[in-house]
């Protein structure tokens, strides 16, 4: 005898579960299939290639109308079911039939969620769900210059724009996030990918908050974001997520959570009603992807044919449909404790994989570019198999499994003539031996006849094996002078690269010159956070995470975990209010100890974490900023009283030392910069054993540079004799400056100065008249963005992140 | 899809070849003459140095040629061909970075009763895609619109090959397109067309479409084929990832999940597109084993990038 079967929701999950039960038992359900949509099954991933064009509607159906009437389904498209009585095993259609069921199936699916901004509900707000979005979409693609955004860099808001973008439309994603498919995708293959989408057209903008949709006759304008960026369009598509409809089956009692409850067969709280797909809850989890939903429908069948089947969750992996994006993620990638990463990347052919692994398992993979054994690192996955034998050449996949690890150096030797070195620049094995037999016997000379290793320089070290085994023993391999263990550049190598590849992100700098880890290290990324906002300061926003605590927490930690603070008194000036609001500000927060600084500062020494903010909130109201007393920037200008007090002061020091302090202070340095101006020779401003050190004189100013009065002692050594105080601001400037762009990280001036020379500093800042001048531009560039007071900033926004996490003084109840 | 509904006897290309590289001439490999049987033997007593005829020019040029007329021309053939009814072609080069490989060429004829299009695209000095020759038989009105069309990178079928350094077929050329030619598309009665990157030595881009029309059809079945190691892995098959036939309907496999074993996959030498994918070089057969289930004539074409074939084009009829 047949049974009465039910299904409301002809999605994909609800499609599969019909298949599968037919197959099994043909003759055994009478079935009626309600979808409020207006058609049966498709394959709803398969919208986006329809949306590019790539697909037809027509190949996306799964189910046709033959397939239906072949199998004896009632099909009631584009009605809805209104009520289910689960008392009388009846649903209501919406025109008022009352069908009988023996058993009912929910696959009511999602919805898509609508950030309820304002002007959310104007016309040409879409999501991006089902066909009628998508035709809305193909039909923007008829109008001329048409423009639309999309809120949302997920897989489905980088498919519509993608699919946009083919259609000839202008397209901009928004994203709130970092990086684009945070969920799927960590930093590194997320720039990939950016970049790619990018590469050809859309516009991405990520960290972007929107904040309303503007209108204009009742149609969809604008959408305007938080810093007030206004982005034209037509048509504004929010693929933002989506959230179980769990509407009917709420409505008539069925359990509910965040979607409908089900057991590990698929059955909801009432023992004759099943539930499967987006609609569901199990076990806590809600699905988007379709491989889950696909195993659910499997259950779904068994189920209803009285087998006993469960639904495990089991891991997804995710494609991105974008023709030309090859990206592949599974598992769990995020960081944590105990979690080691395997990172490969070439930059030449825009490739990176990662694979994340505890406990001798790997756990998770993120691939772009090069995803061939996507296949056999989601089997490891998924069947948490040990890799502890394979750990070595487990990044390379299977075909390399088995083997040898190989010497290095027998790999080179073993390589063809015709084996690529130097992607970059298409320079093989052979063209470096012939060049090496030709006489370029050392890496420069290499660089300077076959440009190899000259661009991204991540094949160095190949090229070196290749002259190590080409030379024999008359060739030593340079011992490694890199940044830290993350890669074989240099310091010198990353600065140059970073400024002639244009890199302006850090996923930017690991990705094209091959890092091999993920996100750096404690060592280089703070250099490269250096660099970068040195070079591209108004592109590259400053990144506190890659900083030492110092400079994040805006104090100086001491060795009782305290921290001392240190207000600025421009060019060691102060006033009877300042230090009458330093000295509330040491009775209020109970400072142990007040200290007059070497640099002409008054240091409070021993402040809690949690009180920091206060105080600089107190600071701040008495018209104090930071003194950097922490950073690697400029520090302090210290001065003598000059020619208004003193009967040998040449000029006016102090007025000189407080506009430079005024000029350079919040400026971000290679390390630490301190200043001396002195009003004579007598330099009781001890001007000449300083980072930039003026002693005035009568016929002007004699500006000096790298002296040292630290670990090392060292005179200054003169970079210019300037008649006036501009000459005198601009040429230390422009020094300041070119530090800034060019010396290796934690390297000081006068360490700096030694390695490049001084009178290559003086050609460039003295004798070049032009370049000088560039040079104090590109620093005020730089100061429009970093000329701010961080406390400020943090007693302001940040207040909260200074509070301890707990209060361990509390004791718990007996 | 299961039947043909309508069996179009009438096709847009007339003849293919394949001309290799011998010494310092290009020698025919292999032709579908379709019964042009003194054309071909025309062609069989021919072959043409750097330069010379079309397959010459195309090996010259370093780009993919098409010639609309033949008379005053450089075709070598012309004789033969007006005899055969055929009046222009279009050569494509295949280069494995600096390394010719082969020229295809194909043949059209009756230009006012035939309707498909041709083309050949590449940037201008604004770093656009704008049409550099194309052939359209009796498609003028598109033929105009293409001439005044610009594909910025990622825009349209052009654009959109050139951002993916892929081929991408397209189902509706004839809904949707706006100015990208789609009314256009639509009043010639082209419905699907299939871009090919076409690498070949310099720093422009050609991307060569196909344009195809259900009265006289390029072909009613299109595979793209993918051979990339980085998909592939070492395995040297190749993975059908996109097709359409007018028989069998859409032949791409796809779950969706991830997971890309659900795809046929070719293997080196076997079948015809195992012969392209085994020899790297362009395959032309009629009548041979191996086709798909009603169709006679098959034309897969390699492509070669960064010193490997990533993908392979094939279309029957």
């Amino acid at each position: 005898m047949t049974q009465k079967l039910i299904i409301i929701g002809a999605g994909m999950a609800s499609g599969r579960a019909l298949e599968e039960l037919l197959a099994a038992q043909p003759d055994g359900w009478d079935v009626t299939l309600f979808n409020a949509e207006p058609r049966g099954n498709y394959n709803r991933i398969m919208l986006s290639p329809v949306l590019s064009g790539e697909k037809t509607f027509d190949e996306i159906v799964t189910h046709t109308a033959e397939w239906y009437e072949e199998n004896g389904v009632t099909c009631r498209f584009g009605e809805k079911v209104v009520a289910i009585d689960k008392a009388a095993k009846t649903v209501t259609a919406e025109n008022g039939d009352v069908l009988p069921y023996d058993k009912l199936l929910i696959g009511t699916g999602s919805n898509p969620f609508i950030i309820p901004l304002p002007g959310h509900d104007l016309d040409g707000v879409i999501a991006y769900r089902d066909l009628e979005d998508t035709n809305k979409m193909i039909a923007l693609g008829e109008k001329s210059d048409a423009k639309a955004v999309v809120i949302g860099g997920g897989l489905l808001g980088l498919e519509a724009a993608a699919g946009l973008k083919l259609r000839g439309v202008d397209v901009t994603v928004v994203h709130i996030m970092g990086h684009l498919m945070e969920r799927q995708l960590d930093e590194a293959a997320g720039y990939l990918l950016r970049k790619a989408l990018v590469d050809r057209g859309i516009k991405v903008m990520c960290s972007a908050n929107s904040k309303e949709i503007v209108g204009k006759d009742g149609k969809v304008a604008a959408l305007m974001l938080d810093d007030g960026t206004e982005l034209p369009c037509d048509l504004l598509v929010m693929a933002v997520g989506i959230r179980p409809n769990v509407a009917l089956a709420a409505e008539n009692g069925l359990a509910t959570g965040r979607g409908i409850h089900v057991d590990d067969h698929m059955v909801t709280s009432d023992p004759d009603i099943l539930a499967v797909g987006e609609c569901v809850e199990h076990d806590g989890a809600i699905f988007g992807l379709v491989a889950p939903l696909y195993d659910q429908a499997k259950v779904v069948a068994k189920t209803l044919l009285g087998d006993d089947a469960r639904f495990v969750q089991r891991e997804v992996s995710t494609k991105l449909k974008v023709t030309g994006c090859d990206l592949f993620s599974a598992g769990d990638f995020a960081d944590g404790d105990g979690r080691e990463d395997i990172v490969f990347r070439d930059p030449a052919r825009g490739v990176y994989k990662r694979l994340v692994i505890a406990d001798d398992k790997l756990i998770g993979a993120v691939m772009y570019g090069d995803t061939a054994d996507s296949n056999w690192f989601f089997g490891l996955i998924k069947d948490g198999e040990d890799i502890s034998d394979m750990r070595e050449t487990l990044i390379f996949g299977p075909a390399y499994q088995g083997g040898e690890p190989l010497d290095p150096m027998a790999a080179v030797a073993a390589l063809p003539d015709d084996a690529e070195i130097c992607g970059c620049n298409g320079v093989c094995k052979g063209d470096i031996v012939a060049a090496i037999n030709a006489g370029a016997t050392d890496l420069a000379a290499i660089r300077a006849t076959t440009k190899a290793s000259a661009s991204c320089g991540t094949c160095t070290g190949l090229v070196e094996q290749v002259l190590g085994v080409t030379l024999g023993d008359d060739f030593v391999i340079p011992a490694a002078q890199s940044v830290c263990g993350c890669t074989d550049l240099s310091h010198e190598d990353v600065r140059r690269l970073i400024k002639s590849q244009e890199l302006k992100s850090q996923p930017a700098v690991w990705q094209e010159l091959g890092w091999k880890t993920p996100n750096g290290c404690h060592v280089c990324r703070p250099a490269i956070n250096f660099y970068l906002l040195a070079d591209w300061p108004l592109e590259y926003r400053d990144d506190p995470q890659s900083r030492f605590v110092n400079e994040r927490n805006h104090a100086n930690i001491q060795k009782d975990g305290t921290y001392s603070v240190v207000p600025r008194m421009w060019g060691g000036i102060t006033t009877p209010d300042e230090l009458r609001a330093i000295a509330d500000a040491a009775d209020k927060y109970n400072v142990p100890t007040v200290k007059v600084t070497g640099g002409q500062r008054i240091d409070l020494l021993g402040v809690k974490k949690e009180d920091l903010p206060a105080m600089w909130y107190d600071l701040n109201q008495a018209g104090m900023v930071s003194g950097h007393a922490y950073s690697k920037g400029l520090r302090t200008v210290k001065t003598c009283v000059g020619k208004d007090h003193c009967r040998f002061g040449t000029q006016d020091s102090t007025g000189l030392g407080i506009k430079l302090e005024k000029l350079l202070w919040g400026s971000w340095t290679p390390h630490k910069v301190k200043l001396g101006v002195s009003g004579c020779p007598r330099n009781c401003a001890e001007a000449t054993c300083k980072d930039v050190g003026i002693v005035c004189v009568d016929s002007g100013y004699e500006v000096s540079v790298a002296g040292a009065a630290g670990m090392d002692v060292k005179e200054t050594e003169l970079l210019a004799k300037v008649t006036t105080e501009e000459e005198a601001i601009a040429v230390t400037t422009a020094f300041v400056q070119i530090y800034r762009e060019n010396a290796k990280y934690l390297d000081r001036g006068y360490k700096w100065v030694a390695k490049v020379g001084l009178d290559w500093v003086k050609e460039q800042v003295v004798d070049d008249l032009e370049n000088r001048k560039a040079l104090v531009e590109r620093f005020e560039i730089s100061q429009s963005v970093y000329r701010t007071d961080p406390w400020a900033e943090h007693a302001r926004e940040r207040a909260e992140s200074y509070q301890p996490l707990a209060d361990l003084t509390l004791e718990a109840a007996e | 899809m299961d039947t043909l509904t309508t069996v179009a006897t009438d096709t847009f290309i007339q003849v293919a070849e394949v001309w290799v590289p011998e010494g310092d001439r290009l020698v025919l490999s292999v032709g579908d003459y379709n019964g042009l049987t003194a054309f071909e033997e025309a062609s069989r007593q021919s072959s043409f140095g750097k330069g010379e005829g079309l397959p010459g020019k195309a090996w010259a040029e370093c780009r993919p040629v098409v010639l609309t007329e033949f008379d005053g021309s450089y075709f070598k053939r012309i004789e033969a061909a007006r005899e055969a009814g055929l009046t222009s072609a279009v050569a494509v080069p295949i280069f494995d970075e600096d390394t010719l490989k082969a020229v295809l060429v194909v043949l059209c004829g009756d230009d006012d009763t035939r309707t498909g299009a041709i083309e050949v695209w590449t940037t201008d000095s604004g770093g656009m895609l704008k049409l550099n020759e194309g052939y359209y038989g009796a498609a003028k009105e598109f033929e105009f619109v293409s001439k005044h069309t610009h594909f910025p990178r990622g825009q349209g079928l052009p654009g959109g090959v050139w951002a993916a350094k892929a081929p991408i077929l397209m189902r509706d050329l004839g809904s949707g397109y706006k100015f990208v030619r789609a009314s256009a598309a639509g009043k010639a009665g082209l419905t699907t067309g299939i871009g090919i990157d076409v690498p070949v030595p310099g720093e422009s881009p050609y991307i060569l479409t196909l344009l195809s029309a259900l009265g006289t059809p390029i072909a009613r079945r299109f595979e793209i084929w993918d051979a990339r190691k980085s998909r592939m892995g070492s395995s040297g098959q190749a993975a059908l990832v996109d097709g359409i036939c007018e028989r069998e309907g859409p032949l791409w496999r796809d779950d969706g999940d991830g997971v890309n074993d659900e795809a046929p996959t070719a293997t080196a030498w076997k079948g015809p597109v195992g012969q392209v994918l085994g020899s790297g070089l362009p395959v032309v057969s009629r009548g041979g084993a191996g086709l798909p289930a009603g169709y006679q004539s098959f034309v897969g074409l390699p492509i070669h990038r960064d010193g490997a074939l990533s993908h392979i084009v094939a279309w029957y009829l």
